[in-house]
């Protein structure tokens, strides 16, 4: 092995590290320390001038290890290693000390934070002494996607990736195309019809050559990784078809909530209480009445069934809102003279348009009711023969403070959105997580809102979390736009620092199998040897941290390279 | 206990003038601007509440519309452009109708063909009683002067029965008036069931109900000193008129032409000078609609005004004709002001906008009563 020649580089990351720690101190602390070449500090790493350094460094002084003191890894590490890279060196042997997030930012302390931001890059400089170079390696991409669901959001997804001549595999578990969308009337805020959105869309797909639809179908588990990728689909319940693709599109969506656990609400008790589902069939039949067939004279839409209550479900579903205020101008073109009642929770219009359609839905004559989740739900109860109406809600109502009975004909419950029933099993067959809400996990909530942390796999529309029609589309296009790069460039990266197993080593106890979350560690009978798949592996640790035979090498995170950081850490803290 | 909603309430206040109220989504900067909203006696959100549900005997039975005087904050200060002001006014006029046992007022307020066949039907019964019934008891038109020059307006239409006739209508104007304020009174201190008031309270917190006629004090807390000054005016102009037809006619309608500087003149001269200032105030404020309280005129906010300045005018025609002996017109002058003078007092004192001279200080008087409230022992 080479003679290491360390570069450290401590940055102030303007005043959020320097204001708290001393960025000269650490550097001239660490310079002495043996290996390292030169210790600098500078006020922005991540800017231009700041790469441009360490690359002039590392040809001037001829470095072969460097380190940058600075915010989290998750942030720069890759600006990092690329720059390394630039200069002619792998980008492995990189290392980031982190002295924002897990220093500057979280100490009121000066001079302990200063010693804390040595101990740190002491740990980093004795780590990176035997970082190792490893290779970057890919692997072909079958061509063909597989998209679960032939909603709006999996339609959509189809179309985009099949215009490019490239294979779709469309799955639907129904005997239809469609999904939600085919069952609404009208959308908001725009009044313009579903039916017209959604049958256009579904002719496209049953018409374009590159989508293979199979209705009435689910998939089975799915093999492979990322690129390549096969399963079993069983048709009709018992004709069972192999596919093989490269990428999978999960687009799901979800199902409407059943309010007849919400003993408050009288679902299927009481005549005339009915979901927005059932109110949407009633609207597309071209009838608003009642289960006696005449017009209601009042009818009250209750929002929040079964969402933002911890009984039933604690998150907000995003569209009851703005459905039931699509309700108002539907119900007021139907009956003019009708009283509509909004009885609501909070109003959410949060999207484009969606606050003007509030306002100018306010102006339609009708009276918004204001409830509290905490204090109790409206009561529904069947009317008496005195009362001139079919239905009394009774509540609480926020804004006045006064106990009220709204008389009505009929009541609209705005009902949540959940996953389906056989939510697991999909994910399962697909290697996905599911959040407490039952919805599928993307990899980053912001920066990478549509793939997972399975490669290939990609999770568009309401199983990722309730959504509205624009919002699944934009998902949809853009896990197309992932997909397609992918194809285009006809291979992927795959992870670096993966487990290996040495062989000679291996007592066959298989403990490695049972513990990785990517199903990548398998037992070889002929060996009897574990076998790490290498394009699965995402080097968690897991298996290596496992191993009570010590058999099982993390790449990049070796024993000697963690024991070095560990001593790193102890042992100037001791000498203080 | 719950209150069951009214929604067709809505539909009947928006009779009254209201504006957009369903835009008002419950900020509160209303509440928290106003500079007369109090604790216990808060407004105008919740009243806008009220109205936007429908619950009739909450909103029946509130004295706070009395309590706002329309500086027109809360107005401006709306993020919905619900305009709370004009809600307030709306339901001042909604209560003065609910008020009325007649049901007359609600009829004034809501139908124009009603209000102006109520006054043309006044009209024409004044009209025919100067023509027909007064010569028919002797009294006649002429042309002869007196020794001054003066027109003889007392051998037209002689001040004693001109007084009796004040008498009796001014006995079944406060009659009426009487008996709203009392329904007013049993609507917002009786009413609930759930409190009662001493009648000590009552003696005590009397004064506040004379201070608040004549004073007018709230004015001065939310709008600027010239219009409480102009109100003023109108106010003492009005008042003193009043007392001088009603009681002091004998004084007031002379033939003989007195000096300028004598009481009855002065004290007249001041009342038209304080009646024309206000009306000049209000007519020309509601043209400019500058003032928030100007912007939206009600049809009743209108006639008041013209019916009011067409008193005057001709009130003040009748003085000039008479002193200079221009007997026809001082005649005509004579019957065309009581031909306008009574419908409108008939009309505005006890069913419509004027009944607020009453309302207005009551209200505050109950305010003091509601205050001292005590809570009703249970009849168990």
């Amino acid at each position: 092995m080479e003679e290491p020649r360390i570069g450290v580089y401590i940055c102030w990351c303007g005043t959020n590290i320097a204001k708290m720690v001393d960025v000269e101190a650490v550097a001239s602390e660490v310079s002495s320390m043996p290996h390292v070449v030169l210790a600098k500090n500078y006020k922005y790493m991540c800017s231009d001038p700041g790469q441009e350094l360490i690359i002039k460094d590392i040809k001037v002084h001829n470095l072969n290890r460097v380190i940058v003191a600075a915010c989290s890894p998750r942030i720069h590490e890759l600006t990092f290693r690329t720059a390394c890279e630039k200069a002619g060196i792998n980008p492995y042997l990189f290392e980031m000390a982190n002295i924002r997030e897990q220093d500057s930012w979280v100490h009121t302390d000066r001079s302990e934070a200063t010693k804390k931001a040595i101990d740190l890059v002491i740990a980093a400089i004795r780590r990176v002494r035997f970082h190792e170079a490893l290779e970057k390696r890919s692997v072909s991409v079958n061509p063909a996607t597989l998209v679960i669901g032939g909603g709006i959001a999996g339609m959509t997804a189809s179309l985009e990736i099949a215009a490019s001549g490239k294979q779709v595999y469309l799955v639907e578990k129904a005997d239809h195309l469609g999904g939600m969308v085919a069952q609404l009337d009208l959308t908001f805020p725009h009044l313009s019809s579903a039916q017209q959105i959604i049958h256009p869309l579904i002719q496209r797909v049953k018409n374009n050559p590159n989508i293979k639809v199979f209705l009435n179908t689910q998939i089975q588990q799915v093999h492979g990784y990322i690129g390549n990728f096969n399963t079993t689909i069983l048709q009709n319940g018992n004709e069972s078809v192999e596919i093989e693709f490269g990428n999978i599109i999960a687009a799901v969506g979800l199902k409407p909530f059943d309010p007849v656990v919400i003993p408050e609400y009288g679902y299927k008790k009481i005549p005339d209480v009915v979901t927005s589902v059932e109110f949407e069939q009633m609207l597309l039949s071209g009838l608003i009445q009642t289960s006696e067939g005449k017009d209601p004279r009042n009818v009250a839409i209750i929002h929040c069934v079964g969402s933002r209550n911890k009984k039933f479900h604690e998150y907000c579903s995003r569209v009851c809102c703005m459905t039931a205020l699509k309700y108002v101008h539907q119900i007021r073109a139907a009956l003019p003279d009708a009283n509509i009642f909004e009885v609501y929770a909070d109003m959410r219009a949060y999207g484009k348009g969606h606050e003007e359609f509030y306002a100018h839905t306010t102006h339609k004559q009708i009276i918004f009711l204001m409830f509290d989740q905490q204090t109790g739900l409206p009561r529904i109860r069947k009317a008496g023969a005195a009362d001139k109406c079919n239905i009394i809600i009774e509540m609480d109502e926020l804004l006045s403070g006064i106990s009220i009975e709204v008389p009505v004909d009929m009541v609209v419950l705005m009902t949540n959105m959940e996953a389906h029933d056989d939510v697991k099993e999909v994910v399962r067959s697909i290697g996905v997580s599911l959040c407490g809400n039952q919805f599928f996990i993307e990899k980053h909530p912001k920066l990478d809102p549509v793939a997972t942390t399975t490669g290939g796999v990609y999770i568009v529309g309401g199983c990722q979390g309730p959504k509205d029609i624009p919002d699944s589309v934009s998902q949809a296009r853009a896990a197309a736009a992932r997909i397609l790069a992918t194809i285009a460039q006809e291979s992927v990266p795959v992870e670096v620092t993966t487990a290996q197993v040495n062989e000679l080593l291996c007592c066959g106890c298989q403990t490695c199998v049972r513990v990785c979350p990517y199903s990548a560690v398998s037992y070889d009978e002929s060996k009897k040897s574990s076998v790490v798949n290498e394009v699965l592996c995402k080097g968690c640790g897991t298996c290596g941290a496992a191993c009570p035979a010590g058999a099982i090498k993390c790449k990049h995170f070796t024993d000697s390279q963690i024991l070095a950081e560990i001593e790193g850490i102890m042992s100037l803290s001791y000498k203080y | 206990m719950s209150v069951r909603l009214q929604p067709e309430l809505r539909n009947q206040l928006i009779q009254f003038g209201i504006g957009d109220w369903n835009a008002c989504y419950h900020c509160g900067t209303c509440t928290a601007i106003c500079p007369l909203s109090e604790k216990g006696f808060l407004f105008p959100r919740n009243k806008i509440r009220l109205m936007q549900m429908g619950v009739k005997d909450e909103l029946e039975t509130s004295v706070e519309p009395w309590l706002c005087y329309y500086c027109g904050d809360c107005t401006k200060s709306c993020p919905r452009d619900a305009n709370p002001g004009e809600l307030m006014m709306s339901l001042r006029r909604y209560l003065t109708s609910k008020y009325d046992w007649t049901g007359l007022s609600r009829k004034f307020y809501t139908s124009g063909v009603w209000e102006l066949g109520f006054i043309l039907v006044f009209a024409a019964l004044v009209v025919i009683a100067f023509l027909f019934l007064l010569p028919a008891y002797g009294f006649k038109f002429t042309t002869e002067l007196t020794a001054q020059g003066g027109v003889q307006v007392n051998a037209f239409a002689p001040w004693e029965y001109i007084e009796i006739f004040d008498w009796s209508m001014a006995a079944v104007v406060a009659l009426l008036l009487i008996s709203n304020i009392l329904r007013m009174y049993y609507k917002i201190i009786w009413k609930d069931g759930k409190t009662t008031v001493s009648i000590w309270t009552h003696i005590r917190e009397f004064w506040l109900l004379i201070y608040n006629f004549v004073v007018q004090p709230r004015f001065s807390k939310c709008e600027d000193k010239n219009y409480w000054l102009s109100h003023w005016f109108l106010m003492s102009g009005y008042t003193i008129m009043f007392i001088v037809i009603v009681v002091y006619l004998e004084w007031f309608q002379t033939d003989e032409i007195l000096p300028f500087w004598h009481p009855q003149r002065t004290l007249g001269y001041y009342a038209t000078f304080g009646l024309l200032f206000g009306l000049f105030v209000a007519i020309i404020g509601r043209i400019r609609k500058k003032r928030i309280k100007f912007q939206f005129s009600h049809v009743s906010d209108w006639l008041f005004l013209i019916m009011l300045t067409l008193t005057v005018i001709t009130g003040i025609l009748i003085h000039i004709f008479r002193i200079n002996g221009m007997a026809w017109a001082t005649y005509i002058s004579y019957i065309a002001h009581m031909a306008i003078l009574v419908p409108m007092i008939l009309i505005e004192v006890p069913f419509s906008k004027w009944s607020h001279l009453a309302y207005r200080p009551f209200a505050v008087y109950f305010q003091q009563l509601k205050k001292h409230a005590v809570p009703r022992k249970s009849n168990q």
